[in-house]
Parts: C-alpha cells; sequence; structure tokens
C-alpha cells in the first residue's frame, strides 16, 4: 500500500509560520518581563539576553518583522491570490461546535466530520490576526509615542499600553497553552509546519470531509483499511516528548503566573 | 614620707598639663569643633562640602581661633549660628547656591514654608544635613535613581500629605512605578525620568502654575528636553494624565475601566475554555479507549 502524503501547508505558508513563531516567542520572552519587573524570572530572563537595551532592540524588531509578515499575509493571500473562502466562520462550525460538545459531554456518540479547518482552527487563525492588528497597531503607538501623540492625546497613548498587556497575555495564552497542546503536544511528532504535509491517517482522523473530498477524484485501487497497529514510537521520539512535556509544563506554569498577575492587579485596580 | 608623696602629687599634676597641652597642639583649627559635636564632625567628613575645603564656620558662621584652652566656654561668645529655622536656611545655602536657592525660592514647597507650613520640604530635606553628598554619587538621596525614593519619603505618607494639604495625592510613586520611565530602571536599565526630571528638582511648581514645567502648556517642552523625546515639541501632551493610573475618559466614557473588564472577562473565558476542552478531549480519548476495549 502506497503511503499517501496531503499538503497542509505550502512553502510560503511556512515560512510566515516560523517567521511568526520565531518572533511570537522573542516578543513574549522580552515583553513580559519588563511588565513584572519585580518577579525573579523577569531579571534573569532581561539578563539572558543581554541586559535591558539588548532587551528593547529585540523587542522592537522583532515586533516589526511580525507586522511585516502580518502584512505580507494579508496582501497575499487577499490579493496575490485567490482567496479562501472555506476559512471564514459558517454555520456548519456553529453546527460542529454544538455536535462535539454534546459528544464530549456524553450527549451524542457521533462526533463532527471536520473539513479543512476546524472551528477551533479557525478560532485561531482570526484570534492571530486580531492580536497582531492589535499588538501592532499599539505597539507602534508604544513605540513612537510623541508621533502618535502629534495625532492622538495622551490618553490614547494610556489606552494602548493597556490594549498591549491584555492582548499579550490573551495572545499567549492561546498560542503557548491551547495551540500547543492541540497542534503540538497531541499530534506529537508533528512536522507538518516543516514538511508541510500530513499523514493519510491524520488526514482521515481529523479532516475527513476534506478527505472524502479528495479521494473523490482519485481511483483508489485498494481497500483502506483500517489500520490496528500504533505508529512506531522510537526512544528517541519518547525522550524528545518527554523534554517538550516539561517545557510545555514550565510554559504553562508561566503563563498562569502571568494571568494570575495581571487579573489580580487588574482586579484590585478596578473592581475592589 | 608625706614630702615624698606631696612632690609626686606635684610631678603627676605637671604631666597631666603635659599631656594636655600635646594634645591641643595635635588639633587641628577644623577639629575643634569635633570634641562637643562629634557626631556633627564625622557626618561632615563624609560630605561633598568637607571634600572640596568647606569648613563649618562657612556655613555657622563664627570665629574658630581658639584662645585660651581647648575646652573653652569662649566659643559661646564667638558668634556661631546654630541650626537655622526651616524660614531661614536659605540664607545659609545662598551664601554659596546663589542660583538653586533662587530657583527653590520660586516652589512650592518654599512656598508653603512661607505660610508657615513648616513640615514642607527645605534644602536639608533632600540633600541632608551634614552628610551632603553629590547628586552624581550613588549613596546621595538626589542621586537619579534614589530621587523616587527620596520624594515618597514624604509624598507617600499620608498623615504627611493631608496634614497641612488638602488633595494632594499619596499614589504618586505607585502610579509611577507602573510607567516604563521606572519600569525600564528595575528591569535592569537605566532610570530615563526621575521625579525632577519633569517636575525639576528646586523649581517644584504645582500642574495649574503657567510657569510649572508640568503645565499642559509646557509639557511639549518638558517632554521635549535634550536627550529625551525630541518630536514632542508638536506633540498634545494631554488629554490624559502620567500619573493617572485608572481612567482615561473619551466623551465621558471610561475607556480604560472598559477595556480592562472586557479583557478581564476574555482571559477568564480564554482559560476555562482552553483547559475546558483539554479536560473534555481527554476524557473523550478515555472513552474511545473503552469502547474499543468492548470491541
Amino acid at each position: 500500500m502506497i503511503e499517501l502524503k496531503f499538503k497542509r501547508f505550502t512553502l510560503n505558508q511556512r515560512i510566515q509560520h516560523i517567521i511568526f513563531f520565531t518572533t511570537f516567542i522573542l516578543l513574549a520572552y522580552t515583553g513580559f518581563p519588563l511588565k513584572f519587573p519585580d518577579e525573579w524570572w523577569a531579571k534573569w530572563m532581561i539578563a539572558s539576553v543581554g541586559g535591558f537595551d539588548n532587551r528593547t532592540l529585540i523587542h522592537h524588531y522583532s515586533g516589526l518583522l511580525m507586522i511585516g509578515v502580518s502584512v505580507y499575509h494579508v496582501i497575499f493571500h487577499l490579493l496575490l491570490e485567490k482567496p479562501r473562502i472555506d476559512v471564514l466562520f459558517n454555520l456548519q462550525d456553529l453546527k460542529d461546535f454544538i455536535q462535539q460538545m454534546r459528544y464530549y459531554l456524553w450527549l451524542s456518540d457521533e462526533h463532527p466530520k471536520f473539513g479543512r479547518y476546524t472551528w477551533k482552527q479557525k478560532f485561531e487563525y482570526f484570534g492571530g490576526g486580531f492580536g497582531a492588528a492589535v499588538m501592532g497597531t499599539t505597539g507602534l503607538i508604544m513605540w513612537f509615542p510623541f508621533d502618535a501623540m502629534k495625532l492622538f492625546p495622551l490618553g490614547v497613548v494610556q489606552i494602548a499600553i493597556l490594549f498591549h498587556t491584555w492582548e499579550a497575555v490573551l495572545a499567549s495564552l492561546a498560542i503557548f497553552i491551547g495551540h500547543f497542546y492541540d497542534e503540538h503536544f497531541g499530534k506529537f511528532p508533528n512536522f507538518s509546519w516543516i514538511t508541510g504535509n500530513i499523514s493519510e491517517e491524520e488526514m482521515r482522523h481529523e479532516h475527513p470531509l476534506e478527505y472524502e473530498e479528495a479521494m473523490k477524484d482519485q481511483e483508489i485501487k485498494e481497500e483502506v483499511t483500517e489500520t490496528g497497529h500504533r505508529k512506531e514510537t522510537g526512544l528517541i521520539t519518547v525522550f524528545a516528548k518527554l523534554v517538550f512535556t516539561v517545557i510545555f509544563l514550565a510554559i504553562i506554569v508561566w503563563m498562569l503566573w502571568i494571568s494570575y498577575l495581571v487579573l489580580v492587579e487588574a482586579i484590585n485596580t478596578y473592581i475592589l | 614620707m608625706r614630702a615624698g608623696t606631696g612632690k609626686i602629687l606635684v610631678l603627676l599634676f605637671l604631666v597631666g598639663i603635659f599631656l594636655i597641652g600635646v594634645a591641643a597642639a595635635q588639633e587641628g583649627v577644623d577639629e575643634s569643633c569635633y570634641h562637643c559635636h562629634s557626631e556633627q564632625v564625622s557626618e561632615f567628613e563624609k560630605s561633598v562640602h568637607f571634600n572640596n575645603n568647606i569648613s563649618c564656620t562657612d556655613c555657622h558662621g563664627g570665629d574658630m581661633k581658639i584662645s585660651g584652652n581647648v575646652v573653652s566656654l569662649d566659643v559661646m561668645t564667638k558668634n556661631f549660628t546654630g541650626s537655622p529655622s526651616k524660614e531661614n536656611l536659605t540664607t545659609f545655602c545662598s551664601k554659596c547656591h546663589q542660583k538653586v536657592t533662587a530657583d527653590y525660592e520660586k516652589s512650592i514647597h518654599w512656598e508653603k514654608i512661607q505660610e508657615g507650613r513648616t513640615e514642607s520640604a527645605s534644602c536639608t530635606d533632600c540633600h541632608g544635613i551634614h552628610n551632603i553628598l553629590s547628586s552624581m554619587n550613588q549613596d546621595s538621596p538626589t542621586y537619579r535613581e534614589n530621587v523616587p525614593l527620596m520624594c515618597s519619603d514624604c509624598h507617600e505618607n499620608e498623615t504627611k500629605m493631608q496634614a497641612w494639604y488638602y488633595g494632594i495625592q499619596t499614589d504618586r510613586f505607585d502610579t509611577y512605578k507602573k510607567l516604563y520611565h521606572y519600569k525600564a530602571y528595575l528591569s535592569g536599565g537605566r532610570v530615563l525620568a526621575s521625579c525632577s526630571d519633569c517636575h525639576e528638582s528646586h523649581d517644584v511648581k504645582p500642574e495649574d502654575d503657567p510657569e510649572s514645567s508640568i503645565n499642559p502648556a509646557n509639557l511639549p517642552a518638558t517632554c521635549g528636553k535634550t536627550g529625551c523625546h525630541p518630536g514632542a515639541q508638536n506633540a498634545y501632551v494631554y488629554g490624559g494624565k502620567v500619573h493617572e493610573g485608572k481612567s482615561v475618559y473619551f466623551f465621558s466614557i471610561d475607556v480604560k475601566t472598559l477595556v480592562t473588564y472586557f479583557y478581564i472577562l476574555m482571559i477568564l473565558f480564554e482559560l476555562i475554555f482552553t483547559f475546558g476542552l483539554i479536560f473534555l478531549g481527554m476524557s473523550s480519548n478515555f472513552r474511545i479507549l473503552r469502547r474499543k476495549n468492548h470491541d
């Protein structure tokens, strides 16, 4: 039986993803310590990039690169390429969501069948887009506050600062916990962000509707049989997963710590 | 025997006188104050004044020439000035520091002292008394990075603030701590702007004074100081206060509170949603396993 592979990401998209997540990690790494300068990890993290001025430099130029790749993404996928309709939300997503919740809560035995993009992936995609827009705009205002103040009063700059922190926490929670869990921890080792391909098994499991659509035109000689055997997991994979799990847990703890700090500060200032 | 004892006593007395004489000869002129004012003199010896050959009499006046015994009551008649009252302090400092004293005498601090509010800050409240250090010295309270601590000593003190001036806020240091200007310092960078960089050090004036550095009309110039924000001259530095942590109003809507409420809900939702789905996903894996075992 030939092992089929399905193209999920083009080279262009993979490069965009790599630039986006590299700058994202650098921005989080150099941003949060400034927000919470009293925490021990903040001092350690700033020292690890070689001091405060380096931190600022890395943060500014990573941000610029992220704005660049975001603008490129919009221009490329809207203007240079035929825009995809199937990334947009539709009624089916709501039905899928309700069906999935029913399945999770044992109200139904039927798991929804997803197409190319699941409702959660669409959330992540547009959440990421919204986040990049908010962070990019407010970040530029904070980088050049007095140029911004030629157009807006000081209050706008202060609101930009507020947005920048909150959106950073929200985006990091979504990426470092949600996205890491779904796409990298759950599917470990997931190399589709490098190769661009996903396996037939994954295709059939995660995107059955797209799979059926793709296979309709194909002349399939052999009946696809449900293979009982699991993926062979070598010692290296197990070790790698262990390392990934430890890092993942550390990041979760860090993110929860940050969420706790911002929430407590906000609740103390605004609600109590 | 008796005559011998008398001779020895006379001898001891003479030796004693001799020793006191030697001690007196070793005392420098400047150290004569030390006999009584040992604490003040040893503090003074660490100060920038001492290092620049300023002596006690330069501030306290009087005549240091010693006549007769070292421990002489004569000093009382030599016209020394003791510790000055707040109202008179500037006359001490202005002997040398005419310009900064003149600047200080335009400040709200001095204005309040003139009105009889002697709690208000005078030269020595910030600079210290005998142990005055250069503002370039890291141990000095007026060293740039120590200035916020020095100012907050009074300005965070509620009893001090409310005792003499209604409406003065005690959260100025707390709100400053949330700004990039100070956070950069806490993160290991330089202090980018300290209290005195915006409020002036000697010439501190309230916001509503048209000559104040923090009067809205003067803010572009204050922010646009050399080395700070060169583009500030044409900016609108209004519509929000630098120290105002909590609220920013636009068209009578408190946007900051609104944004905060929105994001508190978003983050709580995000946390519940993410961990909820992880939990539900995990439990449904068990369900699949169980079903497989059944089959």
